[in-house]
């Protein structure tokens, strides 16, 4: 089975290289054709594996030091159920962008990064060692950053890319600081070795300020260090406060890929990675993961209230929604967590899938009469469900999915995901009942904000219209291409997929397959009392979203205009935040480090340099006056006492006489004086 | 014939014939220049396929487990009272040298590539690019300090005059101050050798030698001599072993380069015709990082050990500044050569854990660098041929005029930011990861060293990513408008020749690391185990 997963894997890294040579149309079908095959594989696998406990091969890839690194492949119910997923939205975001991409002038481009990106999603699924773990979860940026900046002639898109990617390298960077650290504590990087049952993680304590291991212990801040590396990382890729401004900004993407990578798949690595890393938070630091998740969905719904772009309403509900998934992890509904991962996936992808028909068909609109618009702007949007009845009803289901109505499959993994919060909170003091009642305000949130987009895109009256009223509008349900991703999703947001009891979520396999048997009873009040509850008040919600966007009723609490407003509109102002404070600095900082090789560094050189060619000048005086002036000397010296007795040498006798006389004279003068 | 012997002199043979050509036949230098690099990748492939691993092969401190061992007598005088002078012709490669010959022999094929550009006084240039070639090969393989020293001092010549003549605008301040930096490490370079001569007597022969492997030999040092192992001498009141080590530590920190000795890279590389900076930077910073490990760390094993937070923390500084200098580059060449900087740092910081993974690390991170800093040199060479201007804000959108070219910039930008797949990532990783262990191994790094090492990485990211954007996509707008539109076609099959093996290099070393780690493993554990018993 493990090498029908490799295989699995390894289809879509295939279609990658094949697509890499091809020019033209086949890269669609060769990627599509991979992920389909890969799907099958997938199916097989689960079919054998799932519920049957671990599978694990692995092979020596190298060694260093006395350290073997193995690479391989594991498969519990965690990554078996993830590459089926993983394969099950891949294959309709494949069909669809073949229609969706179809007129891009780099059709083959696209693939190629799409298939990349599924072999890096579905290996980062089943790897079983840290290493290939970090290798992976960086591919998966990597691929997001290739088709987000897809367009790469777009200012705003290849911003978004490089906002994206070094906002997961600062998570990137927290899980190697994790990764090292449990490295030179337990001296591996086997996953099932650290993590598996009775694993090195479970043996270890804290005691007395160490964290102590079976073979060492180290001081216990490494133990906390570890864990909010591991949480850095789950916040850039799953889009958790305060690493989330980057999400929002991806959707400037192709549609599709959104889908794919920053809905459905990707995004989730991060909830992977804490289902994966999950014995090693302590009480302490999961109330932290609770209070961020909570803290991070209710943020992300309030911002989504008030945007206007289609997708971008889609990413902050993604935000929101994994936020529900952190906070889940974080009260230890381990369980509830991972389906509500699985079922999000579903669903989301559904709801961005139909936002990328519908923005299809306007942009289609705008280049057919050259209009000004901005075709993901729902306030031009109106009256599309009679135009295009079949997304409208995908839409419907994916908006119930997400807000989480009965008959869905939001309903059954979000009511377990709210139960066990107020039951969680029932074990602790007080104040930790906030978290539970934030959860249902922004359920109650995300029921609003939904409503509105639904209502403002699908009731109504077309309001590209009121831009100019002659407009063409072919305005339809598109082709099979965007029929069958449409239809195959919808299936799978309702219960049947997941639970025969449309009411219970304790009866769903995905939560079964994750939970031990005796969580399953069904202990207090709360289990009826939240589901109806909470129906009932969105319910409410829903009708006055209704009364307010397509009755038009004046009802809205508050106005356009005051701060409220603003601060959801301009999402908190995290981004101006975050310019000021890091960017800005650190670029700074740089600029002051430049100035201070250039001016202080080399000006020390060149003082130096200069000393020296002082030093230089100060010999070349001495030596061209001291020691070449005291040669010169010498020789004028010489040269006057020459000239002087030439001027004796004149060729007459009788000088020579004379002087001989003189000589003689002042010698004999000389003598008798003496 | 000894085939080490043969790819250290290849280079020099071929600098003869080139010298003795007429200038008529300048044309056929540049072919007789890559039929010499590729000669020598051939024998260096050769040797790296013979070479055996094997804990009986590690080398290090032990002369017998070298391999394509050459010593012959060479200088040899007879001092009558003060015994006789000796010095070996005396080469040979270990686990480390091996990946090194590899690695340097493909970056010489890249450059002689890249020497294609090369227009005026073709003679020159290929005869000291072939002594440079000829000299590096000998740094990697001598065992006798006095060779070594000969060939560390043989490749300053040719890089100066190969700076300051075929050079960019300011070529005469940047190779002097490159010759001046370089002479200022190796001249008491030259000291602390006469000194290590003096104290080493070999064992055999009972007369001093320059034989490296038995000054790693403690048992070899006279008691009284200046740095011996028992009687603590001291120079100027400092402990000379600690004096002998720094020296030979400034000397090589000058190569690396280690920050603050950092300043002449940015100016060699921003002067220097494309050739030369992928030489200087695919090979010349790993002699620097090499002369740590065999020499500084193999004859001053003590003092290493001593020291290692301090070559940590420089290490870390120098991760940290490259990098946030880089990102205030203008100049592409200048931002890659301060990202030399900041990737070189990992090697320092991989040394100084002295731990397994560490030295794996750092040794890997220099093959990784040979390749990577190679391929974004000639990248950056290949836009500056074209409309000489390297400025990062008079281009914009190149992705759409030369598409191959962004494909091999995204490779090189991306391996070298550590992507996974790519050698850079696992370089960085085990040299973080022996920087971690090393607390609880040997208790000689603190933690806090290898998480901001961390940071390097993250800082990485930034200015290759804000490159790209700003260069490469977007959409065209051009500072010399049609004209430059005009020159900059894409990349020619002579480019993509010297690029292809460059990238694929990267990437296979990325999937199979085996390819280094297999070789070197043995070496670095005889490494770490010789520096703990110390």
């Amino acid at each position: 089975m493990a090498y029908h997963a490799l295989a699995a894997v390894l289809l879509p890294l295939l279609a990658f290289v094949i697509n890499g040579f091809l020019k033209g149309k086949a890269s669609g079908w060769v990627s599509t054709i991979a992920i389909l095959l890969s799907g099958v594989l997938a199916i097989i696998v689960f079919n054998h594996t799932f519920n049957g406990g671990t599978i694990h091969i692995s092979r020596l890839w190298f060694t260093i030091g006395d350290t073997q690194l193995q690479a391989g492949v594991l498969l519990n119910n965690l990554s078996t159920i993830l590459l089926l997923l993983v394969n099950l939205i891949a294959l309709p975001v494949h069909i669809f962008s073949m229609a969706y991409m179809g007129h891009d002038q780099r059709y083959g481009r696209y693939f190629t990064c799409l298939s990349l990106f599924c072999f890096s999603m579905l290996a980062l699924v089943v790897v079983d060692n840290m290493v290939l773990f970090y290798a992976f979860w960086e591919l998966v940026g990597f691929s997001s950053y290739l088709l987000i900046g897809f367009w790469y002639k777009k200012e705003v898109a290849i911003q978004a890319n490089k906002k994206a990617f070094i906002m997961n390298r600062i998570g990137d960077v927290g899980l190697l600081i994790a990764i090292l650290v449990l490295y030179s504590q337990y001296h591996t990087f086997d996953l099932i070795k650290l993590f598996g049952e009775g694993g090195l993680i479970s043996q270890s304590y804290i005691k007395d300020g160490m964290w102590i291991a079976p073979a060492s212990s180290i001081p216990a801040v490494w133990q906390y260090i570890a864990c909010v590396g591991v949480f850095l990382a789950v916040c850039a890729k799953s889009a958790q406060f305060p690493l989330h401004t980057w999400l929002p900004d991806a959707m400037e993407g192709p549609t599709s890929v959104s889908a794919l990578i920053h809905a459905a798949t990707m995004v989730a690595a991060g909830i992977f990675l804490l289902g994966r890393a999950f014995p090693m938070f302590n009480t302490s630091e999961l109330d932290v993961l609770a209070i961020i998740g909570c803290f991070t969905a209710f943020m992300a719904a309030t911002i989504a209230l008030t945007q206007n772009d289609l997708k971008r309403i889609l990413a902050f509900s993604t935000i929101s929604q994994l936020g529900f998934m952190v906070m889940a992890m974080g009260i230890n509904a381990y369980a509830s967590s991972l389906f509500h991962l699985v079922t999000h996936a579903f669903f989301k992808c559904l709801l961005f899938l139909v936002a990328g028909v519908v923005i299809h068909e306007m942009q289609h609109v705008k280049d057919e009469n050259h209009l000004d618009i901005d075709p993901q702007n729902i306030l031009y949007m109106g009256g599309l469900r009679k135009r295009m009845p079949l997304t409208f009803i995908a839409a419907i289901i994916g908006g119930a999915a997400l807000v989480g109505l009965p008959l869905t499959s939001g309903y059954l993994s979000k009511d377990g995901i709210l139960i066990q919060a107020f039951e969680w909170a029932d074990t602790k003091s007080a104040v930790y009942m906030t978290i539970p009642i934030m959860m249902i305000i922004t359920s109650l949130l995300t029921a609003f904000y939904i409503a509105r987009l639904i209502f403002k895109v699908f009731f109504g009256k077309l309001r590209v219209l009121d831009v100019k009223p002659a407009v063409l509008c072919h305005i339809s349900d598109g082709g099979w291409q965007y029929k069958v991703p449409l239809i195959l999703l919808s299936v799978c947001c309702l219960f049947p997929v997941f639970s025969l009891n449309p009411l219970l979520y304790e009866h769903s396999w995905v939560y079964r397959a994750f939970m031990s048997a005796e969580h399953l009873e069904r202990m207090n009040i709360y289990h009826t009392i939240i589901p109806v509850g909470l129906n009932i008040m969105v319910v409410v919600v829903i009708y006055y979203a209704y009364a307010v966007y397509v009755q038009e009723r004046k009802m809205l609490p508050f106005a356009q205009n005051n701060w409220a407003f603003d601060f959801s509109y301009h999402q908190w102002y995290f981004n101006k935040a975050y310019n000021t404070l890091f960017v800005k600095p650190v670029l700074a900082l740089s600029g002051g480090l430049f100035w201070f090789d250039r001016t202080i560094i080399d000006g020390f050189i060149s003082l130096l340099q200069n000393i020296l060619l002082w030093l230089s000048k100060m010999a070349d005086v001495f030596d061209r006056y001291v020691i070449d002036g005291f040669l010169h000397l010498i020789t004028a010296i010489v040269q006057y006492i020459g000239n002087f007795v030439r001027s004796f040498q004149t060729g007459r006798v009788q000088y020579y006489l004379l002087s001989m006389l003189a000589v003689i004279v002042a010698w004999f003068i000389f003598k008798t004086l003496i | 014939m000894n085939l080490l012997t043969l790819l250290i002199f290849i280079p020099l043979l071929f600098g003869l014939l080139i010298a003795v050509l007429p200038s008529g036949w300048r044309n056929s230098f540049k072919y007789i220049t890559l039929l010499a690099t590729l000669v020598q990748l051939g024998i260096s492939l050769q040797m790296y396929f013979q070479f055996k691993i094997g804990a009986a092969n590690a080398g290090i401190n032990n002369e017998g487990q070298f391999q394509f061992v050459q010593k012959l007598p060479w200088i040899s005088l007879d001092l009558g009272t003060m015994g006789k002078m000796q010095i070996d012709y005396f080469v040979g490669v270990d686990g480390i040298s091996i990946t090194m010959l590899v690695m340097s022999a493909l970056v010489m094929v890249v450059a002689a590539i890249a020497s294609w550009e090369i227009t005026k006084n073709l003679k020159g240039f290929f005869v000291l690019f072939l002594m440079l070639d000829m000299a590096v090969f000998g740094v990697f393989c001598a065992l006798d300090f006095f060779l070594f020293y000969l060939f560390y001092e043989l490749m300053l010549l040719p890089l100066y005059f190969l700076i300051g003549m075929w050079g960019g605008a300011r070529r005469e301040y940047a190779a002097i101050k490159f010759f001046l930096y370089t002479l200022f490490g190796s001249v008491f370079m030259l000291l602390v050798m006469v000194g290590l001569y003096l104290s080493v007597k070999d064992p055999a022969t009972g007369s001093h030698t320059f034989n490296i492997i038995q000054m790693m030999n403690p048992a070899n040092y006279d008691a009284n001599s200046i740095f011996s192992v028992v009687n603590h001498q001291t120079i100027f009141g400092f402990p000379a072993r600690t004096v002998g080590f720094i020296v030979l530590f400034v000397a090589f920190a000058i190569k690396v380069p280690v920050v603050p000795l950092h300043t002449w890279l940015p100016d060699a590389h921003v002067e220097a015709p494309t050739p030369v900076s992928i030489i200087l930077a695919g090979v010349l910073l790993k002699i620097g990082g090499y002369g740590i490990i065999r020499i500084c760390a193999g004859i001053f094993p003590d003092v290493a050990v001593s020291g290692s937070f301090v070559i940590g923390l420089l290490g870390v500084i120098s991760i940290i500044y490259g990098a946030l200098n880089a990102l205030a580059q203008r100049d592409l060449k200048r931002l890659i050569a301060y990202s030399s900087v900041s990737h070189m740092g990992f090697v320092l910081l991989g040394i100084a854990s002295l731990t397994a993974e560490g030295i794996s690390g750092a040794v890997m991170q220099m093959v990784s660098h040979g390749f990577l800093s190679s391929m974004l040199f000639f990248l950056v060479g290949v836009i500056y041929t074209r409309v000489h201007d390297r400025d990062i804000y008079n281009f914009r959108g190149l992705g759409t005029m030369m598409p191959q070219f962004t494909v091999f910039v995204m490779i090189g930008f991306f391996a070298s930011l550590g992507l996974p797949g790519f050698s850079a990532f696992i370089a960085e990783a085990f040299t973080l990861a022996g920087a971690f262990k090393s607390t609880s191994i040997n208790g000689l790094l603190p933690h806090w060293m290898a998480a901001c090492g961390a940071l390097g990485i993250l800082l990485s990211a930034c200015y290759f990513l804000w490159t790209l954007q700003r260069m490469f996509f977007g959409t065209e707008r051009l500072k010399g408008g049609e004209q430059w539109k005009h020159a900059l076609k894409d990349l020619n099959w002579r480019e993509k020749s010297a690029l292809v093996p460059l990238a694929l290099m990267a990437l296979l070393l990325g999937v199979m690391p085996s390819l280094v780690f297999g070789k070197i493993n043995d070496s670095v554990l005889a490494l770490v185990s010789f520096l703990q018993h110390k």
